[in-house]
């Protein structure tokens, strides 16, 4: 149920790769008096002097710094100390005080795409498909779905209102919630049918490396556990987040090789990241990773490796594009630069900036015909001002994951082809691929 | 044709009452500004202190003079919509926008479906006395197809200097005949005002911008209809500022001027008192006759149009007819930089006679005639006012709603223009217009739920102004 929300996220794709820099990574200002900092600073001046109403000066330089930046990439953005704060908080592992929902929006309205397990909305009996229509009686009509979440989100152990309409009568029905610390997690695991080990990891945060060693150790306990016949990792619609997790995660599924390298402006920023030996979890059983046009930057980094290493089978659609990583260059107490300093490599040397990862195997899903052409990225080659890379760059691709298991296609032919179905069985038919 | 495309010509809105200021330098700090000097000071600390760590350490080696140019548009643009930076380039199309002049053929072209389409040949032009023709579809402009050129750039590639030739290759007529044209580049004056007579007794005038040309293109207009209506019969003036985007503040004083003789025109107030000014009406100047005068207005009537109809409607020297402006009323001032650029920063909001400012709220005609939108532009012929764009300067009660801004390229199926005549013939406006407004009203509620819903950022504008909707003369 979980998988439905998630192509929602892909608009969180600008989130990243990166590596926090470290503090001697940071020059010293440049070489003194510049013709176009003069040039701003005489602007500058003019504005503060002439313009119709006095100024607020710290909004012109952050108006400054964001037309400086957005001038860049798509990814090169400035935090101030509050969304650094925010920022840092979600690489944590989220963690809020909250209702323990996972919502969309549908027509206007907030849809429950699934009460997540043992949290006060769940207990409260909330349901998939109910559409929330107020909150604490404000109407959501109108609201974005970010605000929508923030009048949901609060202390914990405050209480807040929901008005929903249930099912096709819309039967309304009325809950007061006491909220609660909700702890969302970026891997969760099962036991598919009774033989695969199935991984799927949302995002890269802090935490995500963690939580897959105790997939592993879920799978190890589990009874059925020399029965395996493989692995899923699901990355779809994970729109990256953290490089260091990306190499950890890679690393957990190979003994050698080399899983990633950085490039920056001059030859010598080269940084290449090597799989250690006796760190690999998956005792070699055959692997499938899951991508479409959400699986975006550090699920990139990993399904590129997997896929140069042959270790992997990769089963979706072409991926997100985004062959960049940004680092945070603290400014002191005004926030912090997330800035684009380097391109990545998969390990045969290619850049997948602009153009994504193709599967081994392409794999549609069905898209219901209300949502037709709203589940599909556009990918990083659409983005204005991308980083280019060459002539052959390459659109977007699907990125709708279907709530039901037994509808989703994707999966279905990961499960099979570990089961040792032929590859060319799976293959949705070119013809189907360009229709869509 | 030519009023179809000046309906389009609102892409323009963004141009605006311009004064141009002497370009001394600016440079000295007033004492307020001491005062936060420190935390300046720190403000441009942390901006240097980017800009370096982009020089340092950004993937690419950036090119700085791009940076400051988006680090001072991003700052511009977080004042008002108004404000921004212009380059060397830039700066120069405007000076040719407000001198009304350039280098060129003489031909007002458009973009449908990525192909560029002669609108109209200009009378008198080179474009003119080679023989393109309206409908005429260019393909080439010296031999550079013009397939994947935005309008912009054809246009671009069209002027030129005086007596240089271009080649162009166009396509004409349902047999797409292939017709190859050398056409030697002349002074193409735009023009702003165009004027005929309407049923005999009235004198139409429409201004489309307000350039350097407008105020003598207007008294030029005015004496030639003098001579083509016997002074008995003139019933009055029609003046047309329907998506007028604005323009020279000292021409729209001018043509205040030219329908009366004393008072008050309009003040402008910067930050500071000091600042005030206020322009009067020279005696002497005003060439009406005091013939009744009906004064036409749109949602797309800003700016150097909305201080001509303000000032008109507050001496109660003219009737307004048509629906609310859009509510510009602030002042820019052009100020050079650098090398060749130049700033064009909001520096005053300006009032009417009475006093009151029409900034995001526009003016209300005095009577409100609606015209019939044809279905295929439903939804797009709303303009939405100041109060619609982000960042806009405040005045207290906004009108945030659309207006129309849509002019029929017909001038028989135009109901406001034909409210005017009807009004200076004597007939009741408010009879006319008060049947047609019930009427009409219900379509407008129509046109309007069809409007794509608006977030309100100014992408909103550039809806309206896709480079297939815009005709410009080049």
């Amino acid at each position: 149920m979980k998988k439905g929300l998630s192509y929602l996220a892909v608009g969180a794709a600008a989130g990243v790769a990166f590596s926090i820099a470290s503090q001697d990574a940071l020059r010293a200002a440049g070489a003194g008096a510049n013709s176009g900092v003069t040039l701003f600073a005489e602007v500058f001046n003019k504005v503060r002097e002439k313009y119709a109403e006095k100024p607020d000066d710290d909004k012109l330089v952050k108006g400054a710094i964001d037309g400086m930046l957005a001038s860049l990439d798509p990814h090169s953005t400035y935090f101030d100390p509050k969304a650094l704060q925010d920022f840092q908080t979600s690489m944590k592992g989220e963690e809020f005080g909250g209702l323990g929902l996972e919502v969309m929006m549908e027509d206007g309205l907030v849809k429950v795409v699934s009460p997540i397990d043992d949290t006060p909305a769940a207990r409260a009996g909330l349901m998939t498909g109910d559409l929330v229509t107020r909150i604490d009686d404000a109407p959501v009509r109108g609201l974005t779905l970010k605000e929508a979440v923030d009048k949901m989100r609060g202390p914990a152990k405050s209480s807040v209102r929901l008005l929903v309409e249930r099912g096709v009568n819309k039967e309304p029905k009325e809950y007061t919630i006491v909220r609660e610390i909700i702890h969302v997690q970026s891997v969760r695991s099962h036991v598919e049918g009774s033989d695969i080990g199935y991984i799927r990891v949302t995002q890269f945060n802090q935490e995500a490396y963690d939580g897959l060693r105790k997939a592993f150790e879920h799978f190890r306990a589990d009874p059925g556990f020399a029965k395996l016949k493989g692995y899923i990792l699901d990355l779809r619609n994970n729109p990256g987040g953290l490089l260091n997790q990306a190499v950890e995660i890679t690393n957990s599924f190979v003994d050698s090789g080399q899983i990633v390298s950085t490039r920056g402006r001059n030859a010598d920023q080269e940084q290449r990241y090597s799989a250690r030996p006796g760190v690999n979890l998956s005792l070699g059983k055959p692997l499938v990773v899951l991508i479409n046009g959400g699986s975006a930057s550090a699920s990139e980094i990993v399904s590129g490796a997997l896929q140069d290493l042959r270790r992997a089978t990769l089963i979706g659609t072409r991926s997100f594009g985004k062959g960049s990583v940004q680092t945070i260059l603290p400014l002191g107490e005004d926030g912090a630069l997330k800035l684009t300093t380097a391109r990545y490599y998969t390990p045969s040397g290619r850049s997948i900036q602009a153009r994504g990862i193709e599967p081994d195997i392409v794999v549609l899903e069905n898209i219901p015909t209300d949502l037709k052409g709203k589940v599909s990225s556009l990918g990083e080659a659409s983005l204005f001002g991308h980083l280019k890379n060459g002539k052959e760059e390459e659109k977007g691709s699907d990125a709708y994951v279907p709530p039901e298991k037994d509808k989703d296609t994707q999966l279905q032919a990961a499960v099979s082809l570990l089961h040792g179905a032929k590859p060319d069985a799976l293959r949705t038919p070119a013809a189907t691929v360009t229709s869509q | 044709m030519n009023r179809k495309a000046a309906y389009l010509g609102i892409g323009v809105i963004f141009g605006a009452a311009v004064t141009v200021a002497a370009p001394q330098a600016l440079l000295s700090i007033s004492p307020a500004a001491y005062a936060a000097a420190a935390e300046t000071y720190r403000q441009l600390n942390l901006f240097g202190d980017v800009f370096d760590k982009i020089r340092n350490d950004y993937v690419e080696k950036p090119d700085e003079a791009k940076l400051i140019e988006a680090a001072i548009n991003g700052m511009l643009s977080s004042l008002d919509p108004h404000s921004s930076y212009m380059d060397a380039k830039a700066f120069k199309d405007m000076q040719v926008q407000t001198k009304g002049e350039f280098g060129g053929l003489g031909i007002e072209v458009t973009q449908e479906d990525g192909i560029i389409k002669v609108v109209t040949p200009i009378d008198d032009t080179p474009a003119a006395k080679a023989g393109i023709l309206s409908g005429d579809i260019i393909t080439a402009i010296d031999e550079t197809p013009t397939q994947g050129l935005t309008l912009d750039q054809a246009v671009e590639k069209m002027r030129g200097a005086i007596n240089s030739p271009v080649k162009l290759k166009v396509v004409r007529g349902p047999k797409k005949e292939v017709k190859d044209f050398t056409v030697v580049r002349d002074l193409i004056k735009v023009q702003s005002v165009r004027s005929h007579v309407e049923d005999g007794d009235v004198a139409y005038i429409r201004i489309t911008q307000f350039t350097e040309q407008t105020a003598d293109g207007l008294k030029a207009a005015m004496e030639k209809l003098k001579t083509e209506i016997p002074a008995e019969k003139f019933k009055g003036y029609i003046l047309d500022l329907r998506n007028n985007p604005g323009g020279l503040l000292d021409q729209s004083i001018d043509v205040v001027n030219s329908f009366v003789d004393r008072g008050e025109i309009v003040s402008t107030r910067g930050r500071t008192p000091e600042e005030t000014q206020r322009f009067d009406a020279r005696p002497g100047g005003d060439f009406s006759g005091g013939k009744p005068l009906v004064v036409l207005v749109n949602g797309g009537s800003a700016s150097a149009s909305e201080i001509v109809a303000g000032a008109l409607q507050d001496h109660k020297r003219a009737t307004l007819i048509g629906t609310r402006s859009f509510g510009k009323g602030s002042v820019q001032t052009i100020m050079p930089l650098g090398q060749e650029g130049a700033l064009r920063l909001t520096t005053a909001r300006y009032y009417t006679p009475s006093g009151r400012s029409i900034q995001a709220k526009g003016i209300d005609p005095d009577f409100k005639v609606l015209e019939d939108v044809p279905d295929d532009l439903k939804g797009k012929d709303d303009m939405k006012g100041e109060a619609s764009l982000k960042g806009h300067l405040a005045n207290g009660d906004e009108d945030t709603s659309a207006s129309q801004a849509y002019v029929p390229p017909n001038e028989k199926d135009d109901k406001q223009l034909t409210a005017a005549i009807n009004f200076l013939h004597g007939v009741k406006p408010s009879e006319t217009t008060s049947a047609k407004t019930e009427t009409a009203a219900p379509k407008t509620e129509a046109a309007k739920a069809d409007a794509p819903k608006s977030d309100g950022s100014k992408n909103d504008i550039p809806a309206v102004t896709s480079p297939s909707d815009t005709a410009r003369p080049n």
